[in-house]
């Protein structure tokens, strides 16, 4: 109930947010800047929010903008930066790993060009990388589960440290299940992911469900992203356990992880990323650096959204 | 079922006058004419170049002339399109016939006719079979089962069913004459006589014929009336009584040919160059002779026999046991080996298995003798154009330049440059399959002067070939080839046409 | 007319795309850098297209680059997480390339698959074998040596132009000199007269005494090695290895090759006029990212010219056969 709340106020908070920015920054702006965005996962989902999201914004500050699709050839992304450098667009937005395209950004750097990142990855000759905060989805749902079990009783963490952005959000719920004293983390699962993390998660969830029978030994499973949660949710429902009000949370609310929340079982919460907000957010920020403005942070955080049975659908 | 003759309806008649037809600087046809009337068997002769090809495309509505008039029973017509040309009732029938090898005869023959049907499209196999016996029956032909694989039809069958095709409509225009281009090119002699037959009947229908070949014994046989053509235009038409070999040699040259074959110089020594021993390969068991230096030896036989199947063995194109000498050392397998000791060969088709016809020809005439014309793996230009501008002379070429392709060269200069190709090594022995096939007289002379020249310079010589005057006049001796085996090696000197035809059959008749 | 379009058609209409780009973008095309940069751009598909000419002159084609590409990329990329030094791993990388080309040329050659069935399997076993080595995953970061990266940064400085140092970028250099290792090969060398006469007439050539099968085996090798080349190019330029990244080349070479084959006077594979064709489609994706054409329409341009080219060599084709 709190967090529906939160979210529209986050929203309104956005809405003011943009505006202050078109009129900070969009005032010193001429009408027809020529912005490319170039993109190699064009025709992944998060990726068209944000770039309609960022268009649209740009319609509003009077942009030319121009999307190039790479269809995943990142090579081609460095080309294209090169031709629209050769071109003299005003900025470029890029949504790949810096690291991938150093020789294209030395190209925008050299004509003085702003790179404005859409969840792309820091880099020094990036402006300014708009995303989400890891840290913080990790902080909504960790302290979710605190808050649904009362602080106390045993939690199973999922989490995977090889891949940095889903370390951090393990490292979060570490700290904040440490913080509740009478919170006991049962075990610190890394799951075989090779197929997404759904199978193996339910089977060392099943192991974790044989070895503490009694109910109530298990409060809670905290995953750092949806596909252990889900597993999780299959083990506990096969299980027939699904009635001792284990609390499940995942992170990145996909479309399966909605329906399992939407349902109104074990699957308790998740958290959304707001693409829309990162595009037009990118449209924002880029908007300020065009006016002149140093950004102090080159990291600049989107907020995200709770997802719980009120609004997963 | 019998086959309704055209006899009793005024003879059609179709004639072209004046005709000219330029392809950008070359005028191929300046004044060509041709009178073709029902019942008779008209041959078309010229040397390559000479405009019958054009002609034939005028006629088959491919080409339009760029003056001349055209008329059918003296009314003027037109021949926009080939199917102008069908409605006048032509049929065409290609040295490349267009049969489709998968299907059966019966198919075959009703590729532009709509097969019978039951309705719903249903295909009544029984009636299309009718159909098709009915129609060879109509040309005499009862030995060609209409049920079989067209693909598995000796090339001559492949022609008589693709004539009785042209038999099977009986709505529509009535075809009346009929254009055969070199039909006989690659038929043996017993699939000709069936031919040959053929066209008689349909002759005694009142059909027209109108025959192109360069063979010049077939014309003299089969012809009631004989055009040559030259340079595009048109020199004479003679009637049966007043047509004769050194006549139609000589309108189409505008040369006299004293005779065709030029005179054999004796052999300057005997030194065996090629000895063969028990080779087998596929049909062929037990073959031994040996060939001298400066000698001819032809190979006859009917299709079949395993002529030039003896020739790709002794090139290693197909595997083979038993001892081959070259100058009296051991011959290694595989076509690189036999042109490394200077064993050559031109290939019976020129265009399937001898020409890269996209490619320049000194390309063609290098590519055998690449060891010798390289260095460290580098191809020498130089010595390749040095190489290939005496050949030319030799051959005597007509090309534009040594970067001219294949594909653009009249098929006698298309043999030229396998002889060139040939001649290159120099060759010890030289090895060649049907080497005037579809090459017209002045070619075919030139080729025969070359032959004359190797002689007298000590190469030898094996040559198959289906055309036994040819084979005659050339030879010093001849083996005869019966279903694998050389049966016997006769002296070519004194023998006739007739009495090699006859030793050819033996086998077959006894 | 027909034969004139037919013989300079496609020059004609490669000198028009240059001469509206340069009208259209009268500042930023036709400047040095911006062409340097072009070079640099198709520098990867120059090489996949002249390597993929050899197996062309034959009259065969390799399907499976663009998967080889990716394989030498992600082997090289797996080496340099294990440990090996650059100039081992290029080579282990390149050794897979050779091998992988001359598995195809066995293939087509000695077993007698047809190209296009052989090497569209060995298309997806190479993708395959590239996500089994690297998981699926891109590797990139601190995995992937500096000096890999950089030396697709850096280039062959050749003075200065204008205020800045004028560098010819190494891919370019690497491009360059592989086309001129392949034209002397196919041009200069008894072994690629030999190829073009196989292209030009299996069955004589062979009774001329070319050994076909090896010498069509062998050409296969060229295509893998170029893959591989290729692929490596590719890691440096991206600083990663990914499995799939190198996909779009194999279409893009044929594209490249039948583009350079219109411009020939008897519709044969050359290299140089590959790389004609090669820069045909670099000049129409920068000068077509610089008008800011969508980047769909982009493909179906490109599509269209190579289909105008194709048909325009065709029509002449069928007018000079009606001779």
């Amino acid at each position: 109930m709190t967090y529906s709340i939160t979210r529209r106020g986050l929203s309104r908070a956005l809405v003011l947010a943009a505006g202050f920015a078109a009129l900070g920054g969009g005032a010193a702006l001429a009408a027809g800047e020529k912005i490319a965005v170039i993109t190699p996962y064009l025709s992944q989902p998060g990726t068209q929010f944000y770039v309609e999201a960022f268009e649209a914004r740009a319609k509003e500050l009077g942009w030319e903008v121009n999307v190039i699709d790479t269809q995943g050839d990142v090579a081609a992304v460095i080309s294209r930066i090169e031709d629209v450098v050769a071109q003299g667009v005003n900025g470029i937005v890029i949504n790949v790993d810096p690291a991938q395209i150093g020789a294209g950004l030395d190209a925008a750097a050299a004509a003085n060009i702003p790179v404005v990142g859409m969840d792309a990855g820091a880099d020094p000759r990036i402006k300014a990388n708009v995303t989400s905060n890891g840290y913080e989805m990790a902080a909504v749902t960790s302290v979710y589960i605190a808050n649904r079990i009362g602080g106390a009783g045993g939690v199973v963490m999922f989490t995977f440290d090889a891949f940095p952005p889903v370390q951090v959000r393990g490292v979060i719920a570490d700290a904040v299940f440490k913080n509740y004293p009478d919170i006991k983390v049962l075990d610190r699962i890394t799951p075989d992911v090779s197929d997404g993390g759904i199978a193996d998660s339910r089977a060392k969830m099943e192991a974790l469900l044989a070895a503490n029978p009694e109910p109530g030994s298990i409060k809670a499973v905290w995953a750092a992203w949806d596909q252990p949660a889900l597993g999780a949710l299959q083990a506990i429902e096969a299980a027939g356990r699904q009635n001792e009000g284990i609390v499940i949370t995942g992170i990145d609310a996909n479309p399966q992880a909605r329906d399992a929340i939407a349902a109104g079982g074990n699957f308790e919460a998740s958290v959304a990323q707001d693409f829309k907000g990162i595009g037009s957010t990118a449209a924002d920020t880029l908007a300020r650096v065009l006016g002149g403005e140093v950004l102090k942070a080159n990291v600049i955080y989107v907020p995200t959204q709770l997802v719980t049975s009120v609004n997963a659908k | 079922m019998s086959y309704r003759p055209l006899i009793g309806n005024p003879m059609p008649q179709l004639a072209l006058h004046g005709v000219v037809k330029t392809y950008g600087q070359t005028r191929a046809l300046d004044g060509a004419a041709l009178e073709l009337r029902g019942g008779e068997i008209h041959a078309l002769m010229g040397e390559n170049g000479a405009g019958k090809s054009t002609l034939i495309r005028i006629l088959a509505g491919l080409e339009v002339p760029d003056a001349g008039q055209i008329t059918m029973n003296g009314a003027p017509v037109a021949l926009p399109s080939p199917a102008a040309a069908e409605g006048l009732g032509l049929r065409f029938l290609h040295q490349e016939l267009q049969i489709v090898s998968a299907l059966s005869v019966a198919e075959n023959m009703h590729l532009t006719h709509p097969y019978p049907s039951s309705g719903f499209g249903l295909v009544r196999w029984g009636a299309l079979r009718a159909s098709a016996k009915a129609a060879l029956e109509r040309l005499g032909i009862t030995h060609i089962d209409p049920r079989a694989t067209m693909g598995d039809l000796g090339p001559g069958d492949q022609m008589l069913a693709r004539i009785a095709a042209t038999l099977v409509d009986t709505k529509g225009p009535r075809p009346w004459a009929y254009v055969l281009d070199e039909p006989t090119a690659a038929l043996t002699g017993a699939e000709a006589e069936r031919l040959f037959a053929a066209l008689l009947t349909l002759r005694a229908a009142g059909h027209a014929i109108l025959y192109v070949s360069h063979r010049m014994d077939e014309v003299l046989r089969l012809s009631d009336r004989v055009t040559v053509l030259r340079d595009g235009r048109h020199v004479s038409t003679m009637g049966r009584d007043q047509v004769s070999r050194e006549q139609i040699i000589q309108d189409m040259t505008g040369r006299d040919f004293a005779t065709l074959y030029p005179p054999a110089s004796a052999p300057t020594e005997t030194a065996p160059l090629l000895q063969v021993r028990s080779l087998q390969s596929g049909i062929l068991r037990d073959i031994a002779f040996t060939v001298n230096a400066g000698e001819v030896l032809g190979l006859a036989g009917l299709s079949g026999s395993g002529r030039n199947h003896l020739l790709r063995a002794l090139m290693g194109a197909v595997p083979r046991q038993g001892q081959v000498l070259i100058k009296g050392a051991q011959l290694g397998h595989g076509p690189a080996a036999a042109w490394a000791v200077g064993l050559a060969y031109v290939p019976r088709e020129r265009r399937a298995e001898g020409l890269m016809l996209l490619q320049p020809l000194a390309d063609t005439v290098a590519l055998p003798h690449m060891p010798a014309l390289s260095t460290a793996g580098f191809v020498r230009r130089a010595w390749i154009a040095h190489l290939v501008a005496r050949l030319v002379q030799t051959v005597r070429l007509k090309a534009q330049s040594q970067a001219q392709v294949a594909a653009e060269l009249s098929g006698g200069n298309q043999q030229k440059v396998l002889f060139a190709r040939a001649l290159a090594g120099p060759p010890v022995v030289l090895l060649l399959d049907e080497p005037t096939r579809g090459v017209d007289v002045g070619a075919k002379f030139d080729i025969y002067a070359t032959i004359r020249g190797l002689t007298a310079q000590g190469v030898g010589l094996v040559i198959v070939s289906s055309d036994l005057p040819e084979l005659i006049g050339l030879c010093d001796r001849i083996g005869i080839l019966h279903s694998g085996r050389l049966t016997q090696i006769v002296p070519a000197a004194g023998l006739t046409e007739g009495a090699l035809l006859a030793l050819c059959y033996e086998k077959e008749v006894a | 007319m027909v034969r004139f379009l037919r013989h300079y058609g496609t020059l004609m209409g490669m000198a028009a795309i240059i001469v509206v780009f340069w009208v259209l973008l009268p500042d930023t095309f036709m400047t040095a850098r911006n062409w340097l940069n072009i070079t640099q751009q198709v520098s990867m598909l120059t090489v996949v297209a002249v390597a993929m000419t050899v197996v062309m002159v034959v009259g065969d084609f390799d399907l499976s680059v663009g998967s080889m590409a990716s394989l030498a990329g992600i082997v090289a990329a797996v080496l340099f997480t294990l440990g090996f030094s650059v100039p081992a791993a290029l080579a282990v990388a390149l050794g897979v390339g050779l091998v992988g080309g001359l598995v195809n040329g066995v293939l087509v050659s000695v077993i007698g698959i047809l190209p296009f069935v052989a090497t569209l399997a060995t298309l997806t076993m190479y993708s395959g074998a590239a996500f089994i080595l690297s998981g699926g995953k891109t590797i990139f970061g601190r995995d992937i040596p500096q000096a890999f990266g950089d030396f697709a940064k850096s280039g062959l400085p050749l003075g200065s132009l204008g205020d800045k140092p004028f560098v010819l970028p190494w891919l370019t250099v690497l491009a360059l000199a592989l086309t001129a290792v392949i034209f002397v090969v196919l041009e200069l060398s008894t072994y690629g007269r030999r190829l073009y006469a196989i292209g030009g007439n299996a069955e004589a050539a062979r009774l001329a005494g070319v050994r076909v099968t090896f010498l069509r085996l062998t050409a296969y090798g060229f295509t893998g090695v170029g893959a591989a080349v290729a692929g490596l190019m590719y890691a440096a330029r991206v600083a990663s290895a990914n499995p799939t990244q190198g996909e779009g080349l194999m279409l893009n070479a044929i594209a490249a090759v039948f583009l350079g084959m219109t411009l020939t006077r008897h519709g044969q594979p050359r290299v140089l006029a590959s790389v004609l064709g090669v820069l045909v489609l670099g000049i129409m994706d920068n000068g077509l990212t610089q008008l800011q054409v969508d980047s769909y329409v982009r493909e179906v341009l490109v599509g269209l010219i190579i289909l105008l080219a194709v048909s325009i060599s065709a029509l002449g084709r069928k007018a000079i056969g009606r001779r």
